[in-house]
């Protein structure tokens, strides 16, 4: 019974399908409130689903000089790390396997789509490919910085309060916390790090100022130039994932509480949440900015994020 | 079992590569406008790829120039099947102006079959959008041969 209901887990709710749907669909919400914001119609918000199904009825080219086994794993390896990161994020109190992981296992499982992409891309051996997994790296290392650094500020201030002062990776104590004591970003110590972390969405996804690694117009989409077909397809599908995944991290750390009770209306609400943060943290800034250079992004996450994610970190030594 | 969803895909998001084989940029910039706000034809989903892999329509503006042979055939080569070879503006079909040149090997028909042809020099956003259209039906059409 247990374990029937682990599968199910795995392959309905927090697992693959709602990560497919789920992440397809604030994709398209994401288009549309794009488009809107540049005063066009765009696309129906369904337009993922449709590149989708369309990439799958491609025809799948494998270029002479690729290795042709990594080539073709690494979009399923990025796939299933972001299907697992999903099962482990808690919607509000209910956290299928979030006993067996934390904060620390969320970020490497985060880092692997990364890494797949740049296996993808290497694989594919295509100089375009080379230049965009040397700026993915560069991506990766600018944004890990503020990010790990404002989860251990949260880490910290969730552990003085439940844990004896010693640090909590643990979701399920985050969630704990903000049930007794509200969401996390109406303390005082943990704004400057919830601005840092919807700083680093964009990146982590790979949306407009900070896509230096995909740069459509510059590079071809980077390490995906050499893809066709239904590889293609499992990327396009991470991206989406990817956009799924983080915003709904995010809502579990800072937006997060004691939710209703019922699983449907938790869920619903948690993905209204991530509607918002995407708006904000993503529609928006597509919206008004221009792509970056490598090095500015690089400067800008080592300043800024970096900076905010400190102040939060020394607040929450003090106690505040 | 997904072959009604690929139809549906097919209709709805075909993605273009632009490849100019030494336009004047007429043709170019008005297939730029396509995609502006003013006429927005990211509504029917379609969308500019940057690589020949990614595109399901390949739309060629200007007169094959011997510089721009060889890329020509070897960017088709590229491109994934089902596609559809689409011709912008005069140039690729007669070489307007250019025809007779010591540096232009046109017309388009020598290398690709052309599947919709465009005309105007330039032409207006609307004809394209009409010629894309008309693209979207062969390329659904392609893909039904292909089974």
């Amino acid at each position: 019974m247990e374990l029937l209901k682990r599968i199910l887990y795995i392959l309905f709710y927090p697992g693959l399908l709602y990560c497919f749907v789920g992440g397809l669909v604030l994709a398209g919400i994401d288009r549309k409130l794009l488009a809107r914001m540049q005063k066009r119609v765009g696309p129906p918000i369904w337009q993922p689903f449709y590149d989708f199904f369309k990439l799958l009825g491609k025809e799948t080219i494998v270029p002479r000089n690729a290795a042709k086994r990594a080539f073709l794993a690494a979009p399923v390896i990025g796939l299933i790390s972001l299907i697992t990161v999903s099962l482990f994020i808690p919607v509000f109190k209910f956290s299928p396997f979030s006993t067996y992981a934390d904060l620390i296992v969320v970020i490497y499982l985060l880092t692997i789509p990364a890494v797949a992409l740049i296996v993808g891309g290497s694989a594919s051996g295509s100089p375009y490919a080379g230049v965009g997994i040397s700026r993915e790296m560069v991506a990766i290392i600018s944004y890990e910085l503020p990010m790990v650094i404002s989860l251990l500020a949260i880490a910290k201030k969730v552990g003085l309060e439940l844990n004896n002062g010693i640090m909590t990776f643990s979701l399920s104590q985050i969630v704990e916390y903000q049930a007794q004591n509200g969401p996390l970003f109406t303390k005082l110590s943990m704004i400057p790090a919830f601005i840092a972390m919807l700083l680093v969405i964009p990146c982590k996804v790979g949306s407009l100022p900070f896509d230096i690694a995909e740069a459509e117009i510059e590079i071809c989409e980077g390490p995906l130039v050499e893809y066709s077909g239904a590889p293609l397809a499992i990327f396009k599908l991470n991206h989406a994932i990817k956009m799924l995944v983080m915003t709904s991290l995010f809502v579990t750390l800072f937006l997060s509480g004691s939710g209703t009770g019922i699983l449907a209306v938790d869920a619903i609400l948690q993905f209204i949440l991530s509607i918002v943060v995407v708006f904000f943290s993503i529609t928006i800034l597509k919206a008004i900015t221009a792509r970056l250079r490598v090095e500015q992004t690089l400067r800008f996450y080592w300043t800024y994020p970096t900076a905010l994610a400190l102040l939060s970190l020394i607040l929450v030594y003090f106690g505040l | 079992m997904f072959e009604k969803l690929i139809q549906k895909g097919l209709e709805k998001s075909a993605w273009l590569y632009h490849l100019n084989t030494g336009s004047c940029n007429g043709c170019d910039i008005e297939l730029v406008s396509v995609i502006t706000p003013r006429y927005d034809a990211e509504r029917f989903g379609f969308k500019i790829a940057g690589s020949p892999r990614h595109a399901d329509i390949i739309v060629v503006s200007g007169p094959i120039t011997s510089q721009s042979r060889d890329r020509l055939i070897r960017t088709l080569a590229q491109v994934p099947e089902p596609k559809v070879v689409v011709s912008l503006g005069s140039c690729p079909r007669s070489c307007n102006v250019f025809n007779g040149s010591y540096c232009v090997e046109g017309p388009l028909d020598k290398y690709a079959p052309i599947d919709v042809s465009i005309a105007g020099c330039p032409p207006k956003p609307e004809a394209i959008m009409a010629g894309l259209v008309r693209a979207v039906e062969i390329l659904k059409e392609k893909r039904r041969a292909m089974k």
